[in-house]
């Protein structure tokens, strides 16, 4: 009984690990800070992860996790409830999309596809805001952005990277694929 | 045996179709979480102001280290500029008190005029005094967090906040001892506004740029570079007169502005509760 339980723990547990890791990530970036520039860069965690753990770790990481992301995003922010889901959704496509196209051998290549999906979700986030606003809303903050999070994406894979050397377990990733 | 494989076979096709059609599900799901939003029932500002209320302590408790810093760089500084700093406040006092003479010869003069007139101010105006705590905006929105103390029962959504320099938004969520402030230079943001000098109306909408957009002004409005924009006071959210944003560019199909306030400046701000509804002695006076 409890080894059974222990393994549906541990089963459970590594589902956790990736959204559990952005959040992780997420929190620092939400430390208070003086300047607006930091601003562009909060929501790099959320883009840079989803990427990440889709392309690394596609059956621990689901569309579940994303919609889990999604919300958590959305409540944060307590801007517009279904935006950020909405844009995490569309790059879970679009990511999904591209690995079945490109098969990535080289960290170079995946942060190329990385920046594409990237600035794909953000024009489609920027199209939804405009809906919603009735307004075209400047696109410069979004190319800052875009700027920043691409340029971030080698740091923050490295730490997700770790994360998933470090707490899941390379037999487990034989035994689910 | 058979059976079983049956059974089987029609799980797999379940899950086959649920697997098939999560994401569209998924998706229709966030489309129908704007719509809610959108509709305001409620149910999505209590959780926002939930998940504020956890989170805001915790943001408040990491600046207090850099905040203690700041302080004591502050006081250092002023402590080397003493000297200098006392005769330019000797200075300013001496204008000052020249001004003061002007302005109580105008304020007795302005009473007389309302009493003449039988005008009566709207009094149910207080204001309170909160510390920013975090900025909380991304590339698609621009807020803040403050801290309220002891003034959180008396604040509500829809509250001016200013500083010194002029208005800065508007209280958007409140949980707690903290508040979530919408800066004016938020999309979502819409002013009313009139010119100091010529008096033309307008209203002035946030883009998430430095600059504002000033929209619906009349045809043969005279706005020039320079003017102060002030609020209007028309909607009854924000009291009139507060000086909003300074005219950057006023060509004749846009009129661009730049706020007063400096956003990675602010440290305290005022929040001003008003209430169209006068007072209990106004209202007596009234009737």
């Amino acid at each position: 009984m409890k080894t059974s339980f222990k393994k549906i723990l541990s089963a459970l547990g590594i589902f956790i690990v990736p959204i559990i890791s952005i959040l992780i990530l997420e929190l620092i970036f939400y430390l208070p800070r003086t300047s607006s520039f930091f601003n562009f860069m909060r929501f790099a965690p959320f883009y840079t992860g989803i990427y990440f753990w889709l392309s690394l770790r596609k059956d621990i990481f689901n569309i579940f996790s994303v919609f889990i992301l999604g919300i958590f995003a959305d409540v944060l922010t307590s801007k517009i409830i279904g935006i950020n889901l909405l844009t995490f959704l569309f790059l879970y496509f679009i990511s999904l999309k591209m690995f079945l196209y490109f098969n990535i051998l080289h960290f170079t290549y995946s942060w190329i596809l990385f920046t594409i999906a990237l600035i794909t979700s953000l024009a489609f986030k920027y199209a939804i805001i405009s809906i919603f606003y009735q307004t075209l809303i400047s696109f410069l903050p979004i190319l800052f952005e875009f700027i920043l999070i691409s340029s971030l994406y080698p740091i923050l894979a490295r730490f997700y990277l770790y994360t998933e050397i470090k707490f899941i377990h390379l037999e487990e990733r034989y035994e689910n694929q | 045996m058979k059976r079983q494989k049956v059974l089987f076979l029609k799980q797999n096709y379940i899950l086959r179709i649920l697997k098939n059609f999560m994401f569209a599900g998924l998706f229709i799901i966030a489309l129908l979480l704007i719509l809610v939003h959108k509709i305001d029932l409620g149910i999505i500002s209590g959780l926002s102001k939930t998940v504020l209320g956890i989170t805001s302590p915790f943001m408040y408790v990491v600046t207090l280290p850099s905040q203690y810093i700041s302080d004591a760089y502050k006081k250092t500084s002023e402590f080397f500029n003493v000297y200098e700093e006392n005769n330019r406040l000797n200075q300013e006092n001496q204008e000052l008190f020249l001004l003061k003479e002007k302005l109580q010869a105008i304020e007795t003069e302005n009473e007389i005029l309302k009493s003449l007139l039988h005008h009566f101010d709207t009094p149910n105006t207080q204001s309170y005094t909160a510390l920013v705590i975090a900025e909380n905006g991304d590339a698609f929105s621009n807020s803040f967090i403050i801290y309220l103390d002891g003034a959180s029962q008396k604040i509500k959504t829809g509250y001016a906040v200013v500083n010194e320099q002029g208005l800065i938004g508007r209280i958007e969520l409140v949980s707690g001892s903290y508040a979530k402030v919408g800066l004016i230079t938020d999309i979502s943001s819409k002013i009313p506004v009139i010119s100091q000098k010529s008096r033309d109306r307008g209203i002035l909408i946030g883009e998430n740029k430095k600059e504002l957009k000033l929209i619906f002004t009349p045809h043969l409005a005279s706005f020039k570079k320079g003017d102060i924009l002030v609020s209007s006071g028309i909607g009854g959210g924000i009291p009139a007169n507060i000086p909003v944003a300074r005219i950057q560019k006023a060509d004749l199909d846009t009129i661009t502005a730049i706020p007063l306030f400096n956003p990675t400046k602010i440290e305290y701000v005022k929040i001003i509760a008003y209430d169209i509804t006068p007072s209990k002695e106004t209202l007596e006076a009234l009737q």
